[in-house]
């Protein structure tokens, strides 16, 4: 009788034990499979269709709130689909995607790391070609390459277009009679004139390698020069041990004194915090900060600067490149309403929610920023414009060659490397894996 | 000869313990659930890593099979032998650092709460409180203890007029990382001595008090009593103390971040793998080396494992 009970309460385990696993199929199961008669019937067209629920990752938490509206937005015309916005801390971000990826589930819409970072994604796979979805193919070509696969297809409509930018306290340039810098020497005796009054000149953080790479290009670009030395670059005509791109480097090592003390043990926060308090006048970075620092201090008397000229009077370029773009995973169990979703994210109509809710620029067609300081930043971009060289073309390698230079800027800045030998490692890493264009 | 067959007959016969008891093989099944979730969280994806070694990888797409390709370029290519010998260098560091500063701490802890002092049983729980914190807030709340800018270690050294001590203890190479060790000592301090605690506790008082009657002193008794007598409880603790050493990840990853900079100044061989296999923020992942290393350290740390325990075995016979 013991033995029955026994074998009576095993086949209840295996019973129960079936059943859990049973569980979690059926709630991954399609929407569609949901017997009808238990979905409300709400009278709009689009609404009679089964409910279906998109989850969305993001590698912006800040901006959750923001898309909460974007998505209610979106379902007013797709009232079935729910978007789940899910944000990750973007230094997990990608771990957490691979995970998601290589498991096949989790995840419909993804946010993709701008060139390299979404070709390799799709390459692999992972990712539905876009080039269909409608308002997708007028936006700019050259934005589009930010999330192209190798074969020429368009995986990602492009979210927005990001700037390495000075920004600059004017209350503090005003106060102590300095005009805003246009040439190196010029940026130097500002730089020695706020320095002189106690002033920390520009709020630079060095913790995280990444921020270097955004003052090496303002402050750099006007050393080895723009778009022109890129192709250089990209023909093999020069290469990263140039004199040229040495002295860029040279001047970030210049500007050690202009730093806040101990700056490579600072993170972000704490360079953004010296900035926004008043106590460092200039601060670089991505022109996606702004929306930072008008959440921080909306008194801030801010305004901003592009990268610096060769000579007085010359072009003072902005550093552009698409950051980020919102793509397909190819496992989503509902690739049409995620098409109609990447409709909706290419719409002028979410292009101008965006730029105005979160005073970024967007990278769709016909968008015009209504901040003041987006109006600036257009404007300058129209007069010049050079790409974010590391990012657009030579993030790629393992580790990639970008990173490579960042963490020997960072190793010249603990007195490990001389600038000579930063130019060298980025060029070691760029020849495993860079074949120069014909 | 058939009688004497016959009579033995019976002995040949299965012996009726040898019997399939199928109410105590029912046990067995009872295993299962556990057995499912070893494989599929344990042995699956140290499986899948051993396999991943052996393919090379286009970013997160597996490639062609490669053979040990990608052994040999960790250990023969720049940078990857360079970053490898400094992790390894680093995690040894890592392992002599936590052996002085947290066991030998621990195990004086252990002696001071064994002895007749008053509190034993506050000092106990307060020594273990920080192991109740996840590691993660522990990196967190030691970022802003130590951060240059407004820390409050530094502002003590100011304030109490040693400012020529204070420093960027994470931003300096020459003391970042010392600095996570001793964290993670602190951190660890509560668990490591309460295993003492109890090989102190299982030692009979007997000993101790033929060995007065004896004229032993304090550290005769230390010496001869105690620490042999306590050796299982070293013994398990250095094993630990090892593999903690070679595992060692959320502390620095929380600190300073999967670069563990500056300039790779606190990088060990588990960052350096989280580096290979997901890359930074910019990409520059490969798979196939990443499992590469995962393996390495598997094996490094499974066969010195495993011939410390031989080696403490062989100690404990020979007591």
């Amino acid at each position: 009788m013991r033995r029955v009970g026994v074998w009576l309460f095993s086949a209840v385990l295996m019973f129960v034990l079936s059943g859990c696993s049973g569980g979690g199929a059926s709630t991954s199961a399609p929407a569609e499979q949901t017997p009808a008669a238990q979905q409300p019937q709400p009278a709009a067209e689009e609404a009679k269709k089964d409910p279906v629920e998109l989850v969305m990752y993001s590698w912006r938490p800040e901006d959750k709130e923001a898309y909460e509206g974007f998505i209610a937005e979106f379902q007013k015309m797709h009232p079935h689909v729910k978007v789940n916005f899910r944000s990750f801390k973007s230094t997990e971000y990608n771990t957490i995607l691979t995970n998601s990826l290589t498991a096949g589930s989790g995840v419909d819409i993804l946010q993709l790391r701008p060139y390299a970072g979404a070709a390799s994604i799709a390459d692999a796979g992972y990712l539905l070609p876009i080039d269909d979805v409608p308002g997708v193919a007028d936006i700019p070509q050259s934005y589009l390459d930010a999330a192209r696969g190798e074969d020429g297809k368009v995986y990602g409509v492009p979210l927005f277009i990001n700037s390495a930018v000075i920004f600059y306290n004017k209350q503090l340039f005003q106060d102590h009679g300095l005009q805003t810098p246009t040439t190196w020497e010029e940026f130097l005796q500002v730089c020695e004139a706020l320095s002189q009054k106690g002033i920390i000149p520009v709020a630079q953080a060095g913790k995280a390698a990444y921020l270097l790479s955004y003052t090496h290009n303002v402050i750099g670009t006007s050393a080895f020069g723009g778009e022109e030395y890129v192709e250089k670059l990209l023909s093999g005509e020069v290469n990263f041990t140039d004199p040229a791109f040495k002295e860029s480097i040279k001047r970030m090592s210049d500007l050690v004194p202009y730093f806040p003390k101990d700056f490579i043990a600072i993170d972000d926060k704490d360079a953004q915090a010296l900035f926004y308090t008043g106590k460092a006048a200039m601060y670089i970075n991505g022109s996606h900060r702004l929306e930072t620092f008008e959440n921080l201090n909306a008194d801030l008397p801010l305004d901003i600067m592009p990268a610096l000229a060769k000579e007085k009077g010359g072009e003072t370029p902005m550093i552009n490149w698409v950051d980020g773009s919102y793509g397909i995973a190819k496992a989503t169990k509902h690739p049409e309403e995620a098409k109609a979703f990447i409709q909706f994210l290419a719409s002028k109509e979410f292009g101008q929610m965006f730029s105005d809710q979160l005073n970024r620029l967007s990278a769709i067609p016909g968008v015009v920023p209504q901040h003041p300081m987006l109006k600036k930043m257009t404007e300058l971009s129209e007069k010049s414009m050079t790409s974010y060289m590391m990012l657009v073309h030579f993030s790629e390698g393992t580790p990639t060659t970008k990173t490579t230079f960042e963490n020997s800027l960072q190793g010249m800045y603990i007195g490990q490397l001389a600038v000579d030998k930063v130019a060298e490692d980025t060029q070691a890493s760029l020849e495993k894996w860079f074949q120069p264009k014909k | 000869m058939a009688v004497l067959q016959k009579e033995t007959e019976p002995k040949l016969k299965v012996p009726k313990q040898k019997r399939i008891n199928w109410k105590k093989q029912l046990v067995h099944l009872f295993l299962l659930p556990a057995l499912v979730l070893f494989i599929w969280f344990q042995l699956y994806p140290i499986l899948s890593a051993f396999l991943n070694s052996f393919y090379s990888f286009q970013g997160m797409r597996r490639g062609e099979f490669v053979g040990l390709d990608n052994f040999v370029l960790l250990f023969t290519e720049s940078p990857f032998k360079e970053t490898f010998s400094r992790a390894f260098g680093h995690n040894l560091i890592f392992f002599v650092g936590t052996i002085i500063f947290k066991m030998a701490v621990a195990f004086l802890l252990a002696l001071l709460i064994n002895s007749k002092i008053r509190g034993k049983e506050f000092f106990k729980t307060v020594i273990f409180l920080p192991k109740l914190l996840s590691v993660i807030v522990v990196g967190f709340l030691f970022s802003l203890i130590l951060n240059p800018t407004y820390g409050a270690l530094n502002t003590i050294l100011q304030f109490i007029g040693l400012e020529e001590w204070a420093r960027p203890w994470l931003g300096d190479p020459d003391t970042a990382l010392y600095t996570i060790i001793l964290v993670n000592s602190w951190y660890g301090l509560g668990f490591s001595m309460l295993i003492f605690l109890a090989g102190l506790q299982a030692i009979p008082q007997e000993i101790y008090d033929a060995a007065k009657m004896d004229g032993a002193s304090g550290l005769t008794m230390l010496l001869k009593i105690t620490i042999p007598l306590a050796m299982p409880a070293i013994m398990v603790m250095s094993i630990l103390t090892f593999i903690g050493a070679f595992e060692t990840f959320e502390l620095i990853f929380a600190m300073q971040g999967s670069q563990a900079g500056p300039y790779y100044s606190t990088d060990v061989l588990a960052t350096y793998f989280y580096r290979l296999a997901f890359g930074s923020v910019d990409g520059g992942e490969s798979i196939g080396l990443g499992s590469a290393l995962a393996v390495v350290l598997f094996l490094m740390i499974s066969s010195a494992t495993a011939v410390l325990l031989f080696f403490f075995k062989k100690k404990e016979f020979e007591q």
